[in-house]
């Protein structure tokens, strides 16, 4: 690694940080922008105990205090405050269980999608206009274009309705089964046409033509050469995807039960919980930030003649 | 050699899938018969009594605590309080001064469920605990009836409390005695020491603000212990062996799942993986009760399903020569008129189809007045039918057509259609069912003329909206905490958190135009021309303090038909509680509040 791209990891790490600074802030503001807040019931509490809890919470201080307070306690303790809503529990503890199952769930579902796209997208690229390469190309059209929520209650009716083979919910033992085939679905289907086309491309290259000619094997030209110039595209389309398949599908977690980061994010959001929501964006942005970073990265490993200046 | 490749990349694919979400977990045993599954709702805000203000929480707390009463059945079936952790429900005796003592004895080998001995100092602090401003509990006003609960509970402008030291007028005599004084005699005492907030906590469990997330941390007296919860996923509770009543308790596992979402709640029910769950797909209600006839349950619910018009919306035609009360008296009339023209026979059996009844009056069906009948059938001007409008299918037409006379006094009818109502916006919270019922309003309101644009917002927002009086009308509905109709009247007085009709406020607050005159009772109340505070905070307040039952439901009535005179509530249909439970499950009950018992369940399939 040259003082160059070190250089430019430093301006990456410096950009990301002041990315996360900005979500942070805007999403304070908006939050307590929105009508409403976490007190609020289709009952309403007394004044005096409104009161109380916005003392509690120190809510009752200026909405600038407030942003300072949190910023200070988030950048020197990593004190992310207590939920509002489930009384008593912190909220890492929260974003702890849930990033747990929904890491879990999308790592699972990101690595199906991976090894399954790239073989087929391969495969497809290899027999090309062949009767697999269009049998591949229809089903990957078909699956980029479903929604994940038709494909997620699909499999319900089937797999836990009608045949009961399995559980329809996230909680019970074999209950992920679902979600994850519902949640790589679609990334397997992209990554498959990305790998298609740009195995494609490469196989059309000069060098190949070379390698061809002066007798290289079959397979060593598609593992050495063709299949690491044709996942470029593919490592940008995946570091994105896992911080997104990861930070959990609020369709697919919603359709399943899944007890994921997802739901718990939109729930928090309806309920005004204001130190739940700011909790969840920032570890959603950061994943993103970080794991753009590390697929540019990455790029370089892949093609030395990508130049970071 | 290519077809063998792509096969065993195939085959390797579905290896690696299988492989990767193969269950960590060994396989569930063949489900015992003394273990129960079933979802009610998400993960509930809290389980701590003093705290929770949840249905569903309710229900696990009820499973989990032992309080001084019960709800049970008694042996002709219907539900009734009957004492808990004390010996009997004593008889109250009056004081001097008007005020009411109980005294109540707890029974023997009551112990926590980490085996120390339940004392009433227990019920003593978790009450005090409760009602503290400290706390801020959302039914810490449970405890208004008891007296010391204004100086408990009142805090100064910087949210302190203004007496640390205060106390509820109650008392733990010795460990087996609790004397309790009520400012007044009220009809649901017993059933109040059966609600959550009254049930007991020990101090030195609670110290631990955190205590009530975590099986390690939760001690309780009831039938069940709080086994594990896996936070937004299970709770399981595990029966108590050393429980007063173990011997009556026959279940002796409830996993609680936690999901809010009804299409998965179907989808587990119809494998039979849960017994009970307490939501169902609207859409697919009309379908359910054909293939589930003997599953699919509808159970009476204390609600009311309603439409409120803020106050100060003024309704009369640009231009109107109405002024001060008699353009009180106009809006008044047009707002019931138009209660009158939809049809709430349609609304329950066709958009609704959940077994709704139609409504006409606020308080809901389900409680009781002064001797014992339904205080619904009661209220209002006739005897021949319940409410304040006759909301019978045969009387739609009628009540149309005069709606119809009574609008034409204010506004120009052109023979078919009014050609000078304001145009309105009908708030609701954006949910298909509340969207069907807003578009059925609109579309009758079309029909004679009256244009009524549909809003929704999100949840939080729409409350906001509601509350602080940013609408002209809006959907709304009210749930009962306990078997009184105060619990929906109390709520329109100017000051209430609910009011949000706005009566009294803003421009509503100088209205002189109410008349209240309880001289007849023997009360030394009479206004005429009176702001809405000066009468119906007045009737509220003397309905609070009275303690002749009898004179008591009568100001209630008094106080509903004040309401409805209004013509701000618009009462479409009483609430109902839609669950399904398996036919295998016997010994279920479930109480008027939703609460769900399973307790006593057994499964015989």
């Amino acid at each position: 690694m040259n003082s160059k791209t070190v250089l430019y990891i430093l301006k990456r790490i410096g950009l990301a940080i002041l990315t996360i600074w900005v979500v942070i802030t805007v999403t304070f503001f908006v939050m307590h922008a929105v009508p409403g807040g976490p007190f609020m019931g289709e009952k309403a509490i007394s004044p005096a105990a409104l009161k109380a809890l916005e003392v509690k919470y120190g809510m009752d201080k200026p909405v600038f205090e407030q942003y300072l307070t949190y910023l200070k306690d988030v950048v020197t303790r990593f004190d992310f405050g207590p939920s509002l809503k489930q009384r008593g529990r912190m909220v890492t503890e929260v974003i702890g269980d849930g990033m747990r199952i929904s890491a879990r769930l999308g790592l699972i579902a990101a690595g199906i999608a991976l090894v399954s796209g790239v073989v087929l997208g391969a495969v497809a690229a290899l027999k090309r206009n062949k009767f697999i390469d269009k049998a591949i190309m229809v089903l990957t059209t078909a699956l980029v274009s479903m929604p994940s929520f038709i494909i997620g209650t699909l499999l319900l009716i089937l797999f836990v309705i009608t045949l009961k083979w399995l559980p329809g919910n996230g909680a019970s033992a074999g209950g992920l089964v679902l979600p994850v085939i519902t949640l790589s679905l679609y990334p397997a289907a992209y990554i498959t046409r990305l790998t298609r086309s740009s195995m494609l491309d490469v196989l059309g290259q000069d060098y190949i033509r070379t390698a061809k000619a002066k007798g290289v094997s079959k397979w060593k030209i598609i593992f050495g050469h063709a299949m690491k110039n044709s996942l470029i595209p593919v490592i940008t389309y995946f570091g994105p995807m896992i911080a997104y398949i990861v930070t959990g599908s609020i369709v697919v977690e919603q359709i399943f039960a899944v007890p994921g980061i997802g739901r718990t994010f939109v729930s928090c959001i309806i309920n005004r919980d204001y130190p739940m929501i700011m909790g969840t964006t920032i570890i959603l942005a950061t994943l993103i930030v970080i794991m753009n970073l590390v697929s540019d990265i990455l790029y370089k490993v892949v093609d030395p003649r990508i130049n970071f200046d | 050699m290519k077809k063998v490749l792509s096969l065993v990349l195939a085959l390797l694919f579905v290896a690696s899938f299988v492989a990767a979400c193969a269950p960590s977990e060994p396989k569930p045993a063949e489900q015992k018969p003394t273990e129960i599954s079933v979802c009610l709702a998400s993960e509930p805000d809290t389980i701590d009594p003093a705290l929770n203000s949840a249905v569903d929480g309710a229900t696990l707390i009820a499973h989990l605590f032992s309080g001084l009463s019960k709800w049970d059945l008694d042996n002709s079936g219907k539900l009734v309080i009957v004492p808990d952790a004390a010996k009997e429900l004593t008889k109250g005796v009056v004081n001097d001064d008007g005020t009411i003592t109980y005294t109540y004895t707890l029974r023997d080998g009551l112990k926590w469920s980490d085996g120390q001995d339940v004392k009433a100092s227990d019920f003593v602090f978790a009450w005090n605990r409760a009602a503290s401003a400290a706390l801020g509990a959302d039914y810490g006003y449970m405890f208004d009836v008891v007296k010391g609960y204004d100086e408990v509970s009142a805090i100064d402008d910087d949210g302190n409390p203004v007496n640390p030291d205060a106390k509820l007028a109650a008392e733990a005599v010795d460990d087996k005695t609790i004397k309790v004084t009520l400012t007044t005699d009220v009809a649901y005492w017993n059933e109040l020491l059966a609600f959550p907030t009254y049930f007991p906590v020990r101090e030195d469990v609670v110290a631990n603000e955190n205590w009530a997330t975590d099986p390690s941390t939760y001690v309780s007296n009831g039938a069940y212990k709080l086994a594990s919860w896996a936070h937004n996923s299970l709770i399981t509770l595990e029966k108590n062996a050393s429980f007063v009543d173990a011997a009556e308790v026959t279940m002796d596992k409830i996993n609680f799942y936690l999901s809010d979402d009804a299409n998965n709640m179907l989808a587990n029910f119809k494998k039979g993986d849960w017994q009970l769950i307490d939501d169902v797909p609207t859409n697919e209600i009309a379908s359910l009760k054909t293939e589930f006839p003997t599953e699919f349950k509808i159970a009476g619910q204390i609600g009311t399903y309603y439409v409120c018009w803020n106050i100060n919306e003024n309704i009369l035609p640009a231009g109107s020569a109405l002024t001060g009360n008699d353009a009180e008296a106009a809006r008044e009339e047009i707002r019931n008129a138009i209660s009158l023209l939809f049809d709430r026979n349609y609304i329950v059996n066709d958009i609704a189809q959940g077994g709704q009844v139609p409504a006409s009056s606020f308080v809901a069906m389900g409680l009781t007045d002064a001797d014992g009948t339904e205080f619904y059938k009661n209220a209002g001007p006739s005897s021949s039918f319940a409410g304040y409008y006759d909301v019978a299918d045969s009387a739609y037409t009628d009540n149309f057509n005069k709606a119809i006379e009574i609008l034409k006094k204010y506004y120009t009818y052109d023979g078919a259609k009014f050609t000078d109502f304001p145009t309105m916006t009908y708030l609701y919270n954006t949910s298909e069912g509340h969207k069907a019922i807003g578009e059925y309003l609109q579309s009758v309101l079309a029909g004679i003329g009256i244009t009524m644009n549909l809003e929704n917002q999100e949840w939080n927002t729409f409350l906001n909206t509601r509350k602080e009086g940013n609408y002209s009308i809006a959907r709304n509905g009210w749930l009962a905490d306990y078997n009184d109709p105060i619990s929906f009247l109390d709520m329109w007085t100017t000051v209430s958190g609910n009011n949000d009709v706005q009566f009294g406020k803003g421009a509503s607050a100088a209205v002189k135009f109410y008349s209240l005159d309880l001289t007849g009772y023997g009360i030394d109340v009479k206004v005429e021309n009176g702001t809405w505070a000066e009468t119906y905070d007045v009737l509220i307040s003397n309905i609070k303090k009275c303690a002749d039952v009898t004179t008591r439901y009568a100001l209630m009535h008094i106080a509903e038909d004040m309401l409805m005179k209004t013509g701000c509530l618009c009462p479409l249909y009483f609430y109902t509680d839609l669950y399904m439970i398996d036919d295998s499950v016997h010994g279920f009950f479930s109480n008027p509040l939703g609460y769900k018992y399973f307790m006593y369940t057994t499964i015989e399939k």
